[in-house]
């Protein structure tokens, strides 16, 4: 394939925040995802450290990463890169920036791409445990209880299934691993580990999240 | 008499052919809004631009289907509702066939379609900030690198690893304008999302023209149709519609109602008075004879000069009957002052000076506004022109003849009203009463005028329905979509020229934009986003091989490094080495399906003045203008391009019109003066047409009070005013003997004058209503006070 649209990547996020909320799953009912809205708003705060390994065919060898994941249920999630070097992500509603390690920011907002906003939607679905919103994208199977679970996504529309062949969600307490298939044949796999809960975000968090709101650099 | 007779029957057979060898079919009526606009534009391209961008979007209509109120907005199943509803709604549209197309399904779009279009051209394409960062030499290889491979997201659609390890490519498909509208695609579906609320896309393209009055009345009552079927199976989901077809089928609704309504209205109206003070049905007879010759004259001329005839023109020559009549109302008054003496010519030969005088000064009135710069408007002056002048060739050819017989009611009788107020006039206002009074009107209308204001909006001649109106907001609120009334327009005699010049314009428009809240806009849209010239790829291609692909060792490296397979490595260089690689053109990137959203920018090639062919147009469009002055700015000295802003030339030119009205409105009324005092000599002259002056003056007052803004079709309206407000001080003036009776048809022909402009008052176009408005008052003034002419006549010949 020559071409390749790494949407997926961004899935993932999505999907690890459900992981991390899932939180204790103790009362697994039988409609799983409706499941994580209660779960969801048992922690504002969820804290994770994180290997990404993806494999891809023009490389010699997989691509490790490492760094910290922390969700706020209010403000968004914080992507932080700190192996093999350091660059921030943030996630909010209606922007994504970038945050390199000499502090050059990268904002786009999430209209301004197309399909973006759609990946957006269905970041905001899960945050919010919009059971029914995810289900516009997803056909989930449910497997094991809750001390150990898997979760399979299959997308529903032409448009994600275009890029994705599937995503595998696997835990316990906390969302243990990710794994996402392209339809190219490149796949992602990320492993959580250290995962707590917490009341609230540090100062130096909600200084990333509150910078978004004001800059606009160069893109 | 019967030579006369025998004239007119002649005329009416010309007419009555000419009329047959023209309509084959309907009236062919003409509802285009914008057909009422003046030329405005200097570059005869750009008005063709703003044609063609209308007519783009003239054929089509565009629905949106949603929640029918925020409540309904939430629920699980919200989008697969909108989405079923609006694949219902298509369906029942198609099956109508008021439609060529109707479009619900989207073509899958493919983001993968995108990168595979640009991937041949990929090294003759950069992004301003990755150009600027090439130009200086600031960019780091080795940054980029490790961003592309170790960045969690690609922030939109990108190219693979190996065919883009430096992320370049990526730069410029990220900084592609896609973001144009809110519209995304859902479920093979078009919607748009505003919260929690879904609303569907549904398009069509019209069979035929937005104007054709078969067209409009197929897609209305398609269009209601499915909107019932879909509150039936959905009734929770409201449909919101825009397109030009259903501003013009309300328009040409509304404008046949006013038709019916000011035609039925004066009608009426008009036979009642005249069977009132002439009790006796030959002159009904005859006075419609003399009105039906009046506008059968002037619908035929008006389309055998034009080719069609404006809705505006049929509403105000509706209104037209009460002016067309009052020659024949002045022949039935002379008729019925004579009594048993009557001789028709001798009667014809009283009344012809003054009847000619009276329809001198109305053409003078007409013939200025034939001057305006408005299509519409000198369609109407040609109209009243041809149809005020028939009608009173009917009173002075065919009436004598059908009218021989003397009158067998005492004038007496008929007249005892006017002739009572006629006693009281010239017994107790004096000379002196006339001129106090005259003082007075004008102290009391003084502090109006000081309250006037003015309105030079285009909406001033374009009534748009306000559920219409509303309907629209919201569409474009819901999807971004723009308004297309200003733009830049770029030209060029190739498509390359075209697009060098664009770029031109680019690099000035990119330093109005930005986060500043003094940005003069928001964004721009041209073709030059998605195609740069020739020019532009060959220096980007130059820049990298001299900045990236000049250290070919350093290079390959670089990717080992980054652990890059060596066969990949090696071909990215390679590919880059290869050659020069083919330019993207415009035509190219026209015939992808990528670039139906944005074709309309392109106009492609033009005609030439002398119907060669010409150069090539394109069109720039803003979006979210703040500050219009600094746009046009934008394009000084810029070869090639020039700023359109439509609404805003008319909304000028209005202005200008209104201000220059005044000076019209002075030399039209120096000119009738000078032919009142060829035949009444300078002073009477003057009192002839001072009930006239200080009815405008009184008028103006009224708008002061009233908060009515003063447009230019209030100043057309005093022009008319002039011409027909003078009139009744003719006939009083030339009454003599019988004065009773000629005040009787001065009061008759001034009340179905009012009738009739009286009803255009009422109409639901703005510019007719102004128009109406200002002649109901300015008639009703002058006729209140045209007595005053006795007055002064009086003293003149005791």
């Amino acid at each position: 394939m020559l071409v390749r649209v790494s949407r997926c990547s961004f899935l993932i996020r999505c999907l690890i925040t459900v992981g991390c909320l899932l939180g204790d799953l103790s009362a697994w009912a039988s409609d799983m995802l409706s499941q994580i809205g209660a779960q969801i708003e048992q922690h504002a705060v969820v804290r994770a450290e994180f290997v990404q390994t993806k494999q891809i065919a023009a490389l010699k060898r997989p691509l490790v990463t490492k760094g910290r994941l922390t969700f706020s249920r209010s403000q968004g999630v914080l992507w932080q890169i700190e192996q093999p070097y350091r660059l921030n992500y943030v996630l909010g509603e209606a922007r994504i920036v970038e945050i390199a390690s000499d502090g050059v920011r990268r904002v786009r907002e999430t209209r301004e791409v197309p399909g973006l906003a759609q990946v957006g939607r269905v970041f905001r679905a899960v945050l919010g445990a919009n059971a029914d919103a995810l289900r516009e994208y997803f056909e989930a199977t449910v497997q094991g209880d809750p001390a150990k679970w898997a979760i399979e996504l299959k997308p529903r529309q032409s448009q994600l299934a275009q890029y994705l062949s599937g995503i595998q969600l696997s835990g316990g307490r906390f969302l243990e691993e990710i794994r996402i298939s392209e339809t190219g044949g490149d796949s992602t796999r990320i492993r959580f580990s250290n995962s707590h809960a917490a009341a609230a975000l540090d100062e130096a968090e909600l200084l990333l999240f509150g910078a978004e709101r004001v800059d606009r650099a160069g893109q | 008499m019967r030579l006369r007779a025998m004239l007119w029957l002649l005329l009416a057979c010309a007419l009555a052919t000419a009329g047959v060898m023209q309509f084959s079919g309907p009236l062919p009526l003409h509802s285009n809004l914008l057909a009422l606009l003046p030329q405005t534009e200097i570059n005869p391209v750009a008005e063709q631009a703003v044609g063609s961008l209308a007519e783009a979007a003239g054929k089509r209509a565009f629905f949106l289907i949603g929640p029918a109120s925020p409540e309904h907005a939430s629920g699980p199943r919200n989008a697969e509702n909108a989405g079923q509803a609006a694949r219902e709604f298509a369906a029942q549209l198609r099956g109508t066939k008021a439609f060529r197309q109707v479009v619900a399904e989207i073509p899958q779009f493919d983001l993968r379609q995108l990168a595979l279009f640009y991937l041949p051209y990929r090294f003759n394409l950069l992004n301003d900030f990755d150009r600027d960062a090439l130009v200086e030499g600031s960019l780091d290889v080795a940054a980029r690198l490790q961003h592309k491979l170790y960045a969690p997201f690609q922030l939109g659609p990108a190219y693979s690893l190996a065919d883009d390890p430096l992320g370049l490519g990526d730069g410029w498909l990220a900084g592609l304008p896609l973001k144009t509208l809110k519209l995304e695609p859902w479920d093979g579906l078009l919607v748009a999302r505003n919260g929690e609320e879904v609303w569907a896309v549904v398009s069509a393209e019209l069979a035929g023209s937005s104007y054709d009055s078969a067209v409009q009345r197929h897609v209305v009552s398609a269009v209601g149709a499915a909107e019932n079927a879909l509150k039936k199976d959905f009734p929770d989901l409201l449909v919101l519609r825009t397109g030009t077809v259903f501003y013009a089928a309300a328009a040409r609704q509304s404008a046949e109602r006013e038709v019916d309504l000011i035609g039925a209205g004066s009608l009426i109206g008009m036979l009642f008075l005249l069977y009132l003070v002439f009790r006796s049905f030959r002159p009904l007879a005859l006075g419609l004879l003399s009105v039906g010759f009046g506008i059968a004259a002037a619908v035929t001329v008006v389309v055998a000069v034009y080719g069609e005839m404006h809705l505006l023109t049929l509403v105000f020559g509706a209104s037209l009957i009460g002016e067309a009549i009052d020659y024949a109302i002045q022949y039935f008054s002379a008729h019925l002052g004579a009594g048993k003496d009557w001789e028709p010519m001798v009667g014809l030969r009283r009344i012809a000076a003054g009847l000619l005088m009276a329809l001198t000064t109305s053409l003078l009135g007409y013939a200025a506004l034939m001057l305006a710069p408005f299509p519409a408007i000198a369609q109407i002056a040609l109209f009243a022109l041809v149809g005020l002048s028939a009608a009173c060739a009917t009173v002075f050819l065919l009436l004598p003849w059908l009218l021989q017989t003397a009158g067998r009611r005492d004038p007496e009788l008929s007249v005892t009203l006017p002739r009572r107020f006629l006693v009281f006039w010239r017994a107790y206002v004096s000379r002196r009463a006339c001129l106090l009074l005259a003082v007075g009107l004008l102290a009391v209308s003084l502090p109006g005028w000081m309250r006037l204001s003015s309105n030079d909006s285009v909406q001033v001649l374009i009534s748009r329905p306000v559920t219409l109106v509303a309907q629209e907001e919201k569409i474009r609120d819901l999807t971004g979509f723009g308004n297309s009334s200003q733009f830049f327009l770029v030209e060029g005699q190739t498509p390359e020229d075209l697009l060098r010049h664009e770029e031109k314009l680019f690099e000035r428009l990119a330093k109005m934009t930005g986060p500043g809240n003094d940005r003069a806009l928001d964004s721009y849209l041209g073709i030059s986003a998605f195609v740069p010239s020739a020019e532009r790829q060959q220096e980007n291609r130059a820049y990298l091989a001299k900045r990236v692909f000049s250290d070919e060792s350093g290079l390959r490296y670089q990717l080992a490094e980054a652990s890059l397979r060596d066969e990949v490595a090696s071909r990215f260089v390679e590919e880059f080495k290869g050659g020069q690689g083919p330019v993207l053109l415009v035509e190219d990137w026209l015939k992808s399906s990528l670039s139906a959203p944005f074709r309309h920018l392109w106009l492609g090639q033009m005609g030439g003045p002398q119907g060669d062919q010409g150069g090539f147009a394109a069109v720039v469009q803003p979006q979210g203008i703040r500050d219009v002055a600094r746009l046009a700015e934008a394009s000084a000295n810029l070869p090639g391009v020039t700023f359109v802003d439509k609404a805003g030339s008319v909304s000028q030119l209005f202005r200008e019109y209104r201000q220059w009205g005044a000076l019209w409105l002075l030399a039209a009324l120096s000119l009738v003066y000078g032919v009142l005092c060829l035949r009444y000599g300078l002073a009477q002259a003057a009192f002839m047409l001072l009930p006239t002056v200080l009815s405008m003056a009184v008028v103006l007052g009224a708008f002061g009070y009233l908060g009515t803004s003063l447009t230019v079709f209030n100043v057309m309206g005093f022009m008319l005013v002039l011409g027909v407000g003078v009139n009744y001080a003719i006939f009083l003036c030339e009454g003599g003997v019988n004065e009773a009776a000629t005040l009787a048809g001065v009061l008759l022909s001034a009340a179905t004058t009012l009738l009739s402009f009286g009803l255009l008052a009422f109409s639901s176009m703005p510019a007719l209503s102004g128009f109406g408005l200002t002649l109901l008052l300015g008639i009703c003034v002058s006729v209140l006070l045209a007595p005053m002419v006795l007055s002064f006549t009086r003293a003149a010949t005791p």
